[in-house]
């Protein structure tokens, strides 16, 4: 038929980017899921077997895997909502009317915190919150607190950093968000009322739920493979005060070297995620 | 003919007459390494002074040999990791690098040949001057063998030492540092911890700083120890105890977060004059004496660690290179060149004198050397009474270390009481060493 894209063609386009999704993404899942199922630790090869469910059924009884899952969703209920209530305040902020290239100026300056390395930000972090030489005690008017070797200050640290540079990711897609609403509905609003938050609540809101989605699925998902930065900066500790679920599968297959375990733990990580994701889009999403 | 001239010939014939002997007969390295020129030996170095020592002098032995060394640098966190990742997977690397506490794990494995293993296979390279015997007994023997059977030659030792700034000892009133652990605590502590500047630092952050250079230093001298003759845990025996817990007495004496102090913060902090006292290995010698890395170079004296109620047991650390078993022949062959020459005696003062720390006897016979590097004495008394076990070397340490650094660190932290800790670390510890087979008897109780 005149118009309509052959078969063919549609396989031609799409097979590429299927075919390299499950080279990079479906295989080492499947070989994760297969190594799960059997004791395979990477020194200990000569004695490779299959053990069933045994490595979920250790993964699941842990103590310690619980408590670093405790540690991660405690870091995501603090830091999440410090992320979108700063985030939503600056979104509101840049979509003001007015003073253009400010507002451009800063929407480029919100760009850099996220385009920085992970494993950056905690070698800064490192420098900056060191107890004798860092900026951060000198800027307290030379306080002398112990950041990295108190563990309430050690995770405290994290939050700063996991919302300094998440919060102007939020922002983005709040102020995306924002610009979605027409404009002749939001002036109409402001006609009606001068309350702010009335306008947020039933006019912009309804714009912002998609984004809000989104943000809390790729937040949760990050912040439970939150690696780089609290291993460069903490490496998990002072004791495990800041190791959290991804730090704790990383000791257990590339320190231990228990790759079966280590490959239940992040299946079951995994899991977790799916779930959380659809109780989200469950919950909190629907069509404008 | 002059009587001068003649002598002259004589003497020249002589000369010649014996370059000829060594050409037909002895043995040189160039002549060894003939059939492996061009070669690339690819070998794991750590970011680590010994390591910069060898890279420097590497350029003699490449010209000498034509044999390329490609050099793969890793700090030490990575370095167990990247090496196991890559016999896994069958990869590159011709030679092992292997610390102490690795060597079972590569041994079993198979990983390393044993040396006499190589030697056998390759005659015509092994050096007449090796001279085995003249490494430290205890270096070869810890860092270089595991049961019976030598794998590898020692090649960055470490004997953990005491560096005091012998000025704030002074200033203090002191004319040396303590001898005892106990006489640290109660005598230097008091008096050295004042208007922010600390008596002592213990290295104590979560990695294997915290079980080597923090857990092991304090049950050892205190008579405790990992395991007892059954392969059970030791650590709540009055002994480890009394060990760990002097560990938290001495806590007061170190700078706040001593938890999350790693070498490279313990050895800034006594560079920059903020700790009179620390024990730290002999590699960081070359740091804390440069005035380019420390502010006081000029006060830097080095001891043997202090002695505990059983004697003095100082940290015991280094690493051995040896050939890999997944190279083909030929780099098998310019591996052991390498090994070889990288830890000859020839090579020993050199070593030392660019940085490193040799594990040959005969580099130190030297008084002059012992001159220039003020470690030398302490680290030679050091060697004489190490425990090869100071950390058990077994394939199941890696483990074992990581219960050992979360625990450890918790008993710092005052999360938990040593003996809740100890025992903690001994159910985990005898849990790994239950599934490993040691008490079913399918493995040696060797460590």
């Amino acid at each position: 038929m005149r118009g309509q894209v052959s078969r063919r063609t549609v396989i031609g386009f799409i097979a590429p980017a299927v075919f390299g999704l499950a080279i990079v993404g479906i295989a080492p899942l499947l070989y994760a899921a297969w190594t799960s199922l059997h004791f395979f630790n990477l020194i200990k090869l000569k004695q490779v077997k299959f053990i069933g469910l045994e490595n979920y059924w250790t993964v699941l009884t842990d103590e310690v895997f619980w408590q670093a899952m405790g540690r991660t969703f405690f870091l995501l209920c603090t830091a999440l909502p410090l992320q979108l209530a700063l985030g939503l305040g600056i979104a509101l902020v840049l979509h003001k009317p007015g003073l253009t290239i400010l507002k451009t100026l800063a929407r480029l300056s919100l760009v850099l915190p996220m385009a920085t390395t992970y494993a950056v930000v905690g070698l800064l972090g490192q420098v900056m919150f060191n107890q004798k030489f860092g900026v951060i005690n000198q800027m307290l008017g030379g306080a002398n607190i112990n950041w990295i070797g108190d563990p309430t200050n050690a995770f405290a640290m994290i939050i700063f950093w996991d919302v300094w540079q998440w919060t102007p990711f939020v922002a983005l897609v709040l102020l995306a968000g924002l610009t979605m609403v027409p404009g002749e509905v939001e002036e109409a609003a402001r006609l009606e009322t001068k309350s702010w938050w009335t306008v947020l609540r039933y006019v912009q809101l309804p714009f912002l739920l998609p984004g809000l989605v989104a943000v809390l699925i790729l937040r949760t998902a990050d912040t439970l493979k939150l690696f780089d930065m609290v291993f460069t900066l903490t490496r998990g500790g002072p004791g495990a005060a800041t190791e959290f679920i991804s730090l704790m599968i990383q000791r257990v297959g590339f320190r231990g070297f228990d790759q079966g375990l280590a490959s239940a733990q992040a299946i079951i990580l995994l899991i977790i995620t799916i779930i959380l994701a659809q109780i989200y889009i469950r919950v909190f999403y629907k069509e404008v | 003919m002059s009587i001068r001239k003649l002598l002259c010939s004589v003497a020249l014939s002589g000369v010649m007459a014996t370059g000829a002997l060594a050409e037909g007969h002895g043995w040189s390295l160039a002549k060894a390494a003939e059939p492996y020129a061009g070669t690339t030996v690819d070998v794991v170095f750590l970011l680590r002074p010994g390591y910069e020592a060898i890279e420097a002098m590497l350029p003699a032995f490449e010209e000498e040999t034509g044999i390329k060394v490609n050099v793969i640098k890793h700090p030490y966190e990575n370095a167990l990791g990247e090496q196991v990742r890559d016999f896994v997977a069958g990869g590159d690397l011709d030679v092992v690098l292997i610390d102490l506490v690795w060597i079972g794990n590569f041994a079993e494995n198979d990983w390393a040949l044993p040396l006499a293993d190589v030697q056998a296979k390759f005659p015509d390279i092994v050096d007449p001057d090796l001279d085995i015997d003249d490494f430290f007994p205890l270096v070869l023997d810890a860092f270089g063998s595991w049961n019976g059977t030598t794998y590898g030659l020692p090649v960055d030792n470490y004997s953990g030492l005491m560096f005091y700034n012998r000025c704030m000892l002074e200033e203090a009133g002191f004319d040396g540092p303590p001898e005892t652990w106990t006489e640290l605590k109660d005598v230097y502590g008091p008096a050295l911890t004042k208007d922010g500047k600390y008596a002592f630092a213990l290295q104590s952050k979560r990695n294997e700083t915290q079980s080597a250079d923090s857990f092991a230093r304090m049950i050892w001298p205190f008579g405790g120890s990992f395991l007892d003759a059954d392969f059970k845990s030791n650590l709540n025996s009055p002994e480890s105890q009394a060990g760990l817990q002097f560990r938290q007495d001495l806590m007061q004496y170190m700078p706040d977060g001593i938890v999350a102090y790693d070498h490279a913060e313990v050895v800034n902090g006594f560079a920059q004059g903020d700790i009179a006292m620390i024990t730290e290995w002999s590699a960081f010698y070359s740091s804390v004496v440069s005035p380019e890395t420390s502010k006081v170079a000029d006060c830097v004296e080095i001891a043997p660690e202090p002695k505990g109620p059983a004697g003095r047991k100082p940290a015991l650390g280094g690493f051995s290179m040896a050939v890999a078993s997944q190279a083909d022949e030929a780099e098998q062959a310019a591996a052991y060149l390498f090994i070889q020459w990288a830890t000859s005696k020839a090579n020993a003062v050199e070593y030392v004198e660019r940085g490193g720390v040799s594990a040959r006897q005969s580099a130190y016979e030297d008084p002059a050397l012992a001159e220039t590097f003020k470690y030398i004495p302490a680290l030679v008394e050091s060697w004489q009474d190490g425990v090869p076990e100071f950390r058990p070397r077994f394939a199941e340490w890696p483990e074992i270390t990581e219960i050992v650094q979360e625990w450890g660190t918790k008993m710092m932290l005052g999360e938990v009481t040593t003996e809740e800790g100890a025992q903690e670390i001994g159910t985990r510890m005898e849990a790994v060493l239950e599934d490993a087979g040691y008490y079913s008897g399918d493995k040696p109780l060797a460590q």
